[in-house]
Order: C-alpha cells, then structure tokens, then sequence
C-alpha cells in the first residue's frame, strides 16, 4: 500500500501534543496544584469547592470559640468572686447573730453588708467586652439597678433570653445564663438574701435564718457556675476537635487539588524526551528524495 | 504507413507525449505542498492501429487523459470529520473561556457564599457589635459583586459569539458562492468533453473549509454538485447559491436563517454549530443556575431577616434587593439592600444582645433552594458541570481529532504527491524522451540515406 508521503502534519500534531504535555506539567509544578482550571478534573474541583466551604465554617467556628471563651471564664470568675462576696456576707452574719453585739456593732455589720450588696450589684452589672454578661439579651444597659421599691432593693431589668453560638456543623453552645436565673433567681435571690440580712440585723430578730439564706443563695450559685464549667469545657474540646478536623481539611484538600510533584516531574521529563524524538524525527524528514540521487 | 515518415510520426508522438508526462511530473512536484491537490497522472494509450492486410502497424503512443488520484468517498469522510472536529474545537475553547469563571475554589462565588455565612457565624457571640455587623455586609456585597461579574461575564462572551456566528454566517455565504461559481466552470469543461480536475481539487478544497464552518452533505448532480446542510437547507445548487442570513431573535440573540426558515437548531457540524452550542444551551444553562442560586439566596435571606428585630428595633428589611420574579437575571441584578449595619435582624426577642434570628439566617446556608440543594452545593453543582462539559468536550475533541488525521494521512497515501515517485517517472519520462529523440534522429539518417539515394550511386 502506498503510504502517505508527507508525514509532517502528523508530526506537527505530535509536536504540539507533547508541547500540552510540557505546558501541563509546568502549570501543575508552578502552581503546586494538580487542578487548576474545572476541566482538570471536575468532580475534584466541585469537591474543592466544598472544602473551602468546610475550611473556611472551620476557621469560623475556631474564631468563634475564641470570642466565646473569654466571656465564659469572665462570667465564672465573677460568679466565683459572687461566691466569696456570699461567704463573707455568711460570717458577718454568723458575727452579727452573736447575742453579745451591741445594737451599734449590728448597724455597722450591717453597713458592711451594704458595701457587699452593693459590690454584688456591681458583680451583677459585670460586662464582657461591653455587653452585660447578666442581663439575658438584654446586653446594651446594665441588668441591675439599685429599686428602693425593690423587695430586695434591687431589681432586674434584664430579660430571661439566652445566646447560642454555633461551634460546629449543628452544635450550638449556649453562651451566658440571664440573671433572672443566677443572681436574682427567685426562690434564691442573693439580693433578697443579703436584703433580709441586712434587715435582721437592724431589727435584730431571725438573723439565723437569714444567714442560712444567705447561705442557700450562695450554694445556688455554685451549682449555677457549673453551666460556665460546662460551656469552657465543652468550648476546649470543641476547641481540640476544630483543631484536629483542620488538619483532615487541610490534607484532603491537598489530596483533592495539591500536585503530585514527583509524577508533575516525571511527566514533564518524559514530554521533554517526546519533544527531543518528534524534533529529532521532523529534522531528519524528507532530507534525502530521489531528486538528491539524480545527477 | 509503415514507411520512414510513418516511423518519424511515431516518434513524434512519443516526443509529444513524453513532453505531456514530464509536465505532469514538473506540474505535481510544483504542488507538492499545495492545500488541497491531488496528484496527477498521464493516462497514456496506444495509437489506434493501421491495418494493412494481415498486418497491424502501431501508430505511437496517445496521451488520453491526465486523471487526478482522489477517492470521492475519503473526501466526504474528511468533510464530515472536519465539521465535527471543527464543531468540537470552537466548542472547546469557549468552554475553556467560560470555566476560567469558576476556576478557583478559593476565591469568587462559592468563596463568598461560604465568608458570608461564615461572617455572620462571627457576629453571633456579639451581635450588636457594629464592626461585625458590618463586615456581614461587607461579605454580602462581595457577594453580590462576584454575582454580578460572573453574570456579566456570561453575557460578554454570549455576545462576542453572537459576533462570532455572524462572520461565520457571512464566510458561508462567501464560501457557497465561490463553490457555485466553480460548479458552473466544472460543467461547462465537462460539457466541453474537457478534463475538470484541478477546479475539482479547488472545488474540494473549499468545500472543506465549508465544512469547517457548517455541516455539508455533498450530493453529486447533473449540474456537478449540490451543498446541504443536515436538515436538507440547499447552499449550492448547480451554478447557483443560497446565502444563509442573520436576525436578531427575542432571545437576544442571532438567528441563522435560510431563506425565512430559522435553521439555528438544526445545525450540527461545524464551528457555526460549536459557537450555537455554547451560546444557546451552555451559557443559558449557566446563567441560569446563576439566576436561581442568586434568587435563592437573596429571597431566603430576606425571609429570615424579616423574621427578626433589627438593632433599632425594626422588623428585618430586606438583606438584598427582592430578584426578579422569575429569578431571570437576579445573578446580574443581585444587589445589597441596606447600607446600615443595624439593619441586620439578628435578635430574635427584640433585644440588641439577642442573637436568636443569626441562626434562621445561618440556616439559609443548610436549606435547599428550588433544585433541592443547599447553596454551596449549587454551586459546586455548577463548577462540576462546566468543568465537566469542558472536559468532554476536550476529549471528544482529542479523538475527533485523531480520526481526521488518520482520515487526513489516507487521503495522503491516495493523493498526495511522493516526491520520490516523481522522480522515478521524471527519468522514466526524460528516457523515453531521450529514446524518441535517437528514434528521429535515426529516421533523419535513413531519410538522408533516401534522399541521397540516387546521388550516391552516381557518385
């Protein structure tokens, strides 16, 4: 059969094969990604697409947390000094309900129980980065005000709303317990408790009930701390876990979209020797014709 | 006839013809590298015979014909190959265009869908705080612009091919009237009784070109040649051509018609084909998972944002500018609604600390739009689909292209011209010739032996 005898185009064409071969490799080497355009590799490229959704909520949940920690600890820490202001209210009153004390040394215990509800109201009115940490959503005005109307002289004008912040893909963290169920829960008012002590001690009847409703009220709020305790810990494991799925992340993107330099290397290796044989093949074509041989 | 000069006359015509033979040589070797030429080749025959008696004299050799070396089929094989690799290439490199649109997962739509919702995961631990309510719009209208860009971008590269069909349609017209024109040239050799060859291998080759812009079939008539496209559209009939014209549709865009018949759907091969695939089905299909991720987006925000209280106590306004009914063009149209950072509802019982109605919003994110998928699915949806087609395409492309280059190196090994063969023959030729001469040369001698007859003898 005869053969076609102008082989060139099929060599251009081999040519420029190898040429998209090299152009390739290089891409996939100075990019350091194997997908660079859809095309390369569409189901990858959607997938990548996902995994920077997931990367960047990741890095969203993280941020977060690191928001939400410092309110937290804020929040236990004060209810901790809450706790050592109750304890101390606790011995005055213990020292008041001493049938020794004169009238006058009541009235400055009780003055000094003043200055702790006051310091309470102030724990009370404690704020994170300026919001009211106490006051349920209510966040922009201070949750407790001084109400001489107030059976406890002081009332709460925050609301029961509670904040959750998503630290994860449907795990949501509630950040903050109002006041109307820490400081002035009913049933276990500190003001009202410290209130009626202060009364007592002025009127100098039922201090030992009172004491011990001071002290209820105290034992109240340590089991409240519990719900910060909870929060923080669950916040450093979420923490951890965020962490570690960062990494997963982080390779299953490079394992979707990073290249693989060694075959990147090889590839480009063998185009450059496909490119030096089709060179090597064109230069040696149609040198030599009959024409040549006739004299 | 058998005579000296009957001799001389054979020689003659052997002089005649090999002189024929070498300008076929000299003829195929000067277009070796001609597009589109099939090599030639003197079809020679013995002279008609003198018959004196019992014995047949031969009267030298006749140059018949000069037939060019071409196999009709191969050629319509090679059109139709070309119309598809034609088709597959424009095709190829206008989804190459496009998917650069949608090339990073890092960056652009999905990008932003993913930083919106993640900015408004960041204002839950605060929600009145301005900074982070302002960098929600911020991420909204990030957004929003990328919509805006790539829809725009869409449309961009819609109407440059639009542009680009109108010149094709125009260098059909072109082309057809050209092929009519040497139809009409081929008839009048052949009803001459004359050798049409080379307006053939013209002829062919422009019908390739054709080929590569729209889809031809070639059917043999009395009058040479008739063009068709697919759908029987008539583009060359015997002398005469029919221009195929361009109209603006309600579309937007161009129409190819033949005659007042819209043949835009019809048309199968070619890069006219490739640039109607692209505009007409591609970019619409885009554009509209456009439409309806943006529309989705933009209606399912503004439902959840009115469902909360904003900073000034306000029920929630709208997020975005309400899409289009229809959701036609809300990628294009997507727009933020609000400039004030305290519009965002994200407290749900009306106090400025609630975040309660951050998560109804974060929740768009996880909620299906009208093609049940959550919007970043969609839109990695979409990613997947150009990045798919564009992949097909290059490797429907790759083997289209390999069967019109073996198609290709046939119609080489049938009619492309060896220059090694045309050696061969110009030698064969050129003895001949030399042969023929010695034969004249011998008939001069013995002629001069005649003529001198007499005188000899009396010398």
């Amino acid at each position: 059969m005869r053969v076609n005898p102008n082989p060139l185009p099929d060599l251009l064409a081999a040519l420029n094969q190898t040429k998209l071969q090299t152009q390739q490799a290089t891409i996939e080497i100075s990019t350091g990604r194997s997908v660079n355009q859809p095309s390369d590799n569409p189901t990858a490229a959607a997938l990548l697409v996902d995994n920077n959704d997931q990367a960047t909520f990741n890095a969203g949940y993280l941020q977060s947390l690191s928001a939400v920690q410092g309110q937290l600890s804020t929040a236990d820490s004060t209810l901790s000094s809450v706790v050592t202001a109750l304890q101390r209210a606790i011995s005055l009153g213990v020292e008041g309900g001493n049938g020794t004390l004169s009238d006058s040394d009541r009235a400055s215990i009780a003055n000094e129980l003043q200055g702790i509800q006051s310091q309470l109201v102030s724990l009370g009115n404690t704020s994170y980065q300026g919001r009211f940490i106490f006051g349920g959503t209510s966040t922009g005005t201070p949750p407790y005000v001084v109400d001489n109307n107030a059976p406890s002289g002081v009332s709460y004008a925050g609301n029961p709303g509670v904040n959750q912040v998503s630290i994860g893909s449907g795990y949501k963290l509630a950040i903050n317990l109002p006041g109307s169920q820490l400081l002035s829960a009913a049933g276990n008012d500190v003001f009202l408790s410290v209130h009626n002590l202060i009364q007592a001690l002025q009127t100098n009847t039922g201090i030992p009930d009172a004491v011990t409703a001071v002290g209820a009220a105290s034992s109240y709020i340590s089991a409240q701390r519990v719900f910060y305790g909870n929060a923080s810990n669950q916040a450093q494991s979420q923490t951890t876990y965020l962490n570690t799925a960062k990494l997963q992340i982080a390779q299953q993107e490079n394992t979707l979209g990073g290249a693989d330099l060694a075959t990147a290397a090889t590839n480009l290796t063998q185009a450059g020797i496909d490119t030096q044989a089709t060179l090597a093949a064109i230069s040696k074509l149609s040198q030599n014709n009959l024409f040549d041989y006739l004299k | 006839m058998s005579g000296l000069f009957g001799t001389l006359s054979i020689a003659l015509s052997s002089l005649t013809a090999s002189q024929q033979e070498l300008a076929t040589t000299s003829n195929n070797v000067a277009n070796a590298n001609t597009p589109g030429f099939s090599r030639q080749r003197p079809v020679v025959v013995t002279g008609d015979p003198i018959v004196e008696a019992s014995l047949s004299f031969g009267t030298g050799v006749v140059l018949q014909k000069i037939q060019s070396l071409r196999d009709p089929i191969l050629e319509i094989q090679l059109n139709q190959a070309t119309q598809q690799q034609s088709q597959l290439d424009t095709a190829l490199q206008q989804l190459q265009q496009l998917q650069t649109q949608f090339g990073s997962a890092t960056s652009g739509i999905g990008a932003d869908i993913s930083n919106f919702f993640n900015s408004l995961q960041q204002l839950a631990p605060d929600p009145s705080n301005l900074a982070l309510r302002q960098s929600v719009l911020t991420a909204a209208s990030n957004l929003a612009a990328d919509f805006n860009t790539t829809a725009n971008s869409l449309q961009t590269q819609r109407a440059n091919i639009d542009l680009n069909v109108v010149q094709s349609v125009s260098a059909v017209n072109t082309l057809t009237a050209q092929i009519a024109s040497v139809n009409q040239q081929i008839g009048n050799l052949k009803n001459a009784g004359q050798d049409p060859s080379t307006l053939v291998d013209t002829q062919t080759s422009l019908i390739r070109q054709l080929a590569a812009l729209v889809n031809v079939s070639v059917v043999p008539t009395d009058q040479g040649i008739s063009l068709t496209t697919a759908n029987g559209t008539t583009l060359v009939s015997g002398s005469q051509s029919f221009a195929l014209s361009t109209q603006l549709g309600s579309d937007g865009v161009q129409h190819v018609l033949a005659g007042t018949s819209d043949i835009t759907g019809s048309l199968t091969g070619g890069s006219l084909a490739g640039f109607i695939q692209v505009r007409d089905q591609e970019i619409p299909s885009l554009a509209g998972s456009l439409d309806q991720l943006a529309a989705g987006l933009a209606t399912n925000l503004n439902t959840a944002n009115a469902r909360g209280t904003d900073l000034n106590g306000n029920v929630g306004a709208n997020l975005f500018a309400a899409p289009p009914a229809g959701g036609v063009g809300a990628a294009a149209t997507l727009t933020v609604a609000i400039t004030d950072p305290a519009l965002i509802a994200a407290s749900s019982d009306g106090s400025t600390g609630s975040n309660g109605n951050l998560a109804a919003l974060s929740a768009v994110a996880t909620t299906p739009l009208a093609n049940g998928q959550t919007p970043i699915d969609s839109y990695s949806s979409i990613v997947f689909k150009i990045g798919n087609d564009t992949s097909n395409t290059s490797a429907d492309a790759n083997s289209s292209n390999l069967i019109l280059q073996q198609l290709q190196d046939q119609r080489g090994s049938i009619s492309g011209v060896s220059l090694d063969e045309e050696a061969a023959n110009l030698i064969q030729y050129q003895s001949a010739y030399q042969a023929a001469a010695r034969v004249v040369s011998a008939v001069d001698a013995l002629l001069s032996d005649a003529v001198n007859l007499g005188i000899g003898s009396a010398v």
